[in-house]
């Protein structure tokens, strides 16, 4: 055990806040603090700036733009980064398909995809869930038919984010209908968005954003070479897939950043004669989330150290579990502190004609937008099960 | 005690129900409108044929004598159909005008209001302050009969289908209601900008504060019966999707962890209904007791806020689509929250009045 940062991890923090705070432009930082739909050329540049710099896939093996990295510096890196508001690189590419290609692909797939998913000049987007596989990803219906080096795909995705500024989609198909287990018969696909035959679909959320999708293949011949992996491999890589993202999903830092707007916001929010920072009340529920976000960071310090050989500790549900909690807490307690000013919208008002503060305006569509933290990346439900069989032995 | 409605309260709710049936936004025909409900003068004119926004004023103001009561139940079939209109803002405007206005201006103000001809919105809120009864950065100037008004209000919902606003102002330390033409004001949005705009003082400035804290009850009680009905609807929906939906080749209602929560839902709906009902009693007979209204609030902040998030989370993705109702819901249920007063600002208000009773009694002597 061992409190204080060392030396090399002082300087190494120092470096991390001084690239994101002067290397990142601080238009871009400003828009993403500020919420509401994130603009995809924001995003690009971001990752851009961070690759250019050999930032953007630090947990990548060191060939392929990785750094040999300690589970403490690449927990400072995130924090940093998410303290700065930089939008980190796309969980699609960097934390998703990246390592998928790294650790399954093919030499020349890596080739082909790795620098381009890097540098997000290759968007990816996920096409996993269908309409009727959701939680129960395995059932899934979607399928490819081989015909010569082609592979013919038919069917429908659902919920496919950013799908309408995706270049390529990384799908599960099943590849072997007659597989005993429906587990067994499925690939993982690489699918440029461009092929004729893919429909793209908007569906628009509660918060009003158009941010998921619904992708239709009909007919859409995909050349052979573009499968990872072995055939019928795909349930194995969409589990090392799903493990990854339950590591990265945990976003304590951008967490605390929203803590501590929410802090500033009650201070500049004047109440009787003081603010709402001087309400008993607020001031509490305050002091409980700072508390209970301390607990997660630490123990997402403490897990982090434990994960071996790549593969997740268990106890990694917690993470996902309990920061999409906190992350919906503390979005919700923005919403409070907005009051009455959170029932205008900024995308449904006009701003010219609002002397409210920015941030209210966006206070109500990302809390409601944000309720898809506890659903997507495996259901806080299917966490707790994790954590009820995996960890505690209690077969459900 | 007696929760169950008579005959005629059963034939209004029945009424209200159809007339909301009718005015619903229809289901499965692609999205829905997301964020703050917009004014729909043909709900509206609907509403006040029906004599809803008469409901709780006497008969010689125009009114239709009935009560508190009979306003929650028509909120709450309002609620359930997801018909959001200005009735809560129009009820708050109307029972300020009806307690604090002199008979001039109840003659003048109420009718076209009730009948629904004009709509009068309360202007309370202030931009970069919580919320609170009392008016701090709109003032007022000026002598009897010239009085003018500066500052902005915002938001005011339905701002921008009003025709004058009853507006909170300070004056001196103390907190006035005053009304304001909408023409002379500068309106855009929610935002009602004053600069040196003419107003009249609604009643005697003495009588105001304890006029708005009974109106501002009143929308209370309003939304928090609309938030019932909301849960009314959210709840069954849940229940039905848990019994359709399949994943792992059976219904999610196979899954205990789920059907618990959809338990746990009904324990919160229920509670609120009962602290719904009474509180509608209570109001009726006493309009500025203001204590019952503040633990309605949190009642129903607290449930509405647990059975939205519920609502969405047993859904899983669906639920958070414009396309289906539940998220609608939730959306209703915060904005709900967030009107007159958080749950926070009403605990905050009782937490005041603690030392004033040994127990909360609920029984009247
Ligand atoms: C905003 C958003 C973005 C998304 N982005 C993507 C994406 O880019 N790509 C992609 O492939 N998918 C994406 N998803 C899909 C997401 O992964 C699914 O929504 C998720 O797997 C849940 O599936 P479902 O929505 O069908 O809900 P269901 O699986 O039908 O679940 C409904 C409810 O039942 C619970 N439940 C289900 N099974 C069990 C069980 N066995 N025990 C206990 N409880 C259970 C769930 O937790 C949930 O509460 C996204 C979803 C959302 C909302």
């Amino acid at each position: 055990m061992r409190l204080q940062l060392s030396e090399e991890d002082a300087a190494f923090q120092q470096q991390m806040r001084e690239f994101f705070t002067t290397k990142v432009p601080a238009d871009l930082r400003e828009r993403w603090a500020a919420g509401g739909e994130p603009a995809a050329d924001d995003i690009r540049l971001a990752q851009k700036t961070l690759n250019d710099a050999g930032l953007a896939v630090p947990h990548w093996p060191t060939e392929w733009g990785g750094q040999e990295w300690s589970q403490l510096q690449r927990h400072i890196y995130l924090q940093e980064m998410q303290a700065a508001s930089v939008p980190p690189p796309l969980a699609f590419n960097a934390n998703m398909v990246g390592p998928v290609i790294a650790t399954f692909g093919s030499q020349e797939q890596k080739e082909r995809f790795l620098p381009g998913t890097a540098s997000l000049d290759i968007w990816w987007c996920q096409g996993f869930s269908e309409p009727n596989a959701g939680s129960d990803l395995a059932s899934l219906r979607t399928s490819a038919v081989l015909e010569g080096d082609e592979w013919v795909v038919n069917g429908q995705k659902t919920w496919t984010t950013l799908g309408q500024h995706a270049d390529w989609i990384f799908a599960l198909v099943r590849t072997e209908p007659d597989a005993p287990k429906k587990q067994m018969g499925i690939s993982f696909l690489l699918i440029d968005m461009k092929t004729p035959g893919i429909t793209v679909r908007p569906i628009q959320l509660i918060d009003g954003g158009h941010e998921v999708n619904e992708v239709f293949f009909d007919n859409v011949r995909v050349p052979a070479d573009q499968l990872v992996g072995e055939r019928g491999q795909g349930w194995t890589i969409a589990k090392f897939l799903l493990g990854n993202e339950r590591v990265g999903v945990a976003p304590v830092g951008s967490i605390k950043r929203k803590l501590a707007d929410a802090k500033a916001y009650a201070a500049a929010t004047k109440s009787g004669e003081g603010t709402l920072l001087d309400e008993p009340l607020v001031a509490a529920r305050l002091a409980e989330l700072e508390s209970q976000v301390a607990a997660l960071e630490l123990t997402v310090l403490r897990v982090a150290g434990n994960s071996k050989e790549g593969k997740p500790d268990p106890a990694s549900s917690i993470l996902k579990l309990r920061g999409s909690q906190l992350q919906q807490d503390v979005l919700e307690f923005i919403v409070d502190i907005a009051g009455s000013a959170s029932l205008e919208w900024a995308s449904t008002s006009d701003s010219d004609g609002s002397d409210l503060a920015t941030w209210t305006g966006h206070a109500t569509p990302t809390y409601l937008n944000f309720r898809k933290a506890s659903i997507y990346g495996g259901s806080n439900e299917v966490q707790r099960s994790i954590i009820s069989s995996g960890i505690l032995g209690l077969k459900g | 005690m007696d929760f169950t409605y008579d005959d005629e309260q059963k034939a209004l709710q029945q009424a209200v129900r159809d007339l909301a049936g009718r005015n619903a936004p229809v289901e499965q025909q692609g999205d829905q409108p997301v964020g703050p409900a917009k004014h729909d003068p043909k709900v509206w004119s609907a509403l006040a044929e029906m004599g809803l926004i008469a409901l709780p004023f006497a008969e010689d103001l125009g009114g239709a004598d009935a009560s508190a009561v009979e306003v929650a139940i028509a909120s709450a079939e309002l609620g359930r159909a997801r018909v959001a209109t200005a009735y809560a803002e129009a009820l708050v405007a109307a029972q300020a005008i009806a307690l604090a206005g002199d008979d001039q201006q109840r003659k003048e103000l109420l009718p076209p209001l009730l009948e629904g001809e004009s709509l009068v919105v309360p202007a309370l809120s202030e931009p970069g302050r919580a919320w609170s009864l009392d008016a701090y950065d709109v003032t007022a100037s000026g002598a009897e009969g010239a009085v003018t008004l500066s500052g902005t209000k915002e938001p005011v919902p339905f701002a921008d289908a009003a025709e004058r606003f009853v507006v909170s102002a300070r004056v001196g330390d103390k907190t006035g209601l005053f009304v304001v033409e909408a023409s002379d004001a500068e309106v855009s949005g929610q935002r009602v900008k004053l600069s040196g705009t003419p107003a009249k003082a609604l009643g005697a400035l003495d009588d105001a504060p304890a006029a708005l804290a009974a109106a501002v009850n009143l929308g209370i009680l309003t939304v928090s019966a609309e938030a019932l009905g909301a849960m009314d609807a959210a709840l069954p929906m849940t229940v039905e999707y848990l019994k359709t939906r399949k994943q792992f080749g059976v219904p999610l209602a196979a899954f205990q962890t789920l059907t618990q929560r959809a338990a746990d839902m009904y324990v919160s709906v229920e509670l609120a209904r009962s602290t719904v009902l009474f509180a509608a009693m209570r109001l009726a007979e006493d309009a500025g007791d203001s204590e019952t209204a503040s633990r309605l609030k949190a009642v129903t902040g607290q449930s509405g806020r647990h059975v939205g998030q519920e609502a969405i989370q047993l859904h899983g993705g669906i639920g958070m689509t414009a396309e289906y109702a539940v998220g609608h819901y939730t959306a209703r249920l915060t904005a709900i929250e967030h009107t007159f007063g958080d749950t926070r600002h009403h605990l905050a208000r009782l937490a005041a009045g603690l030392r004033d009773h040994e127990q909360v009694e609920v029984l009247a002597g």
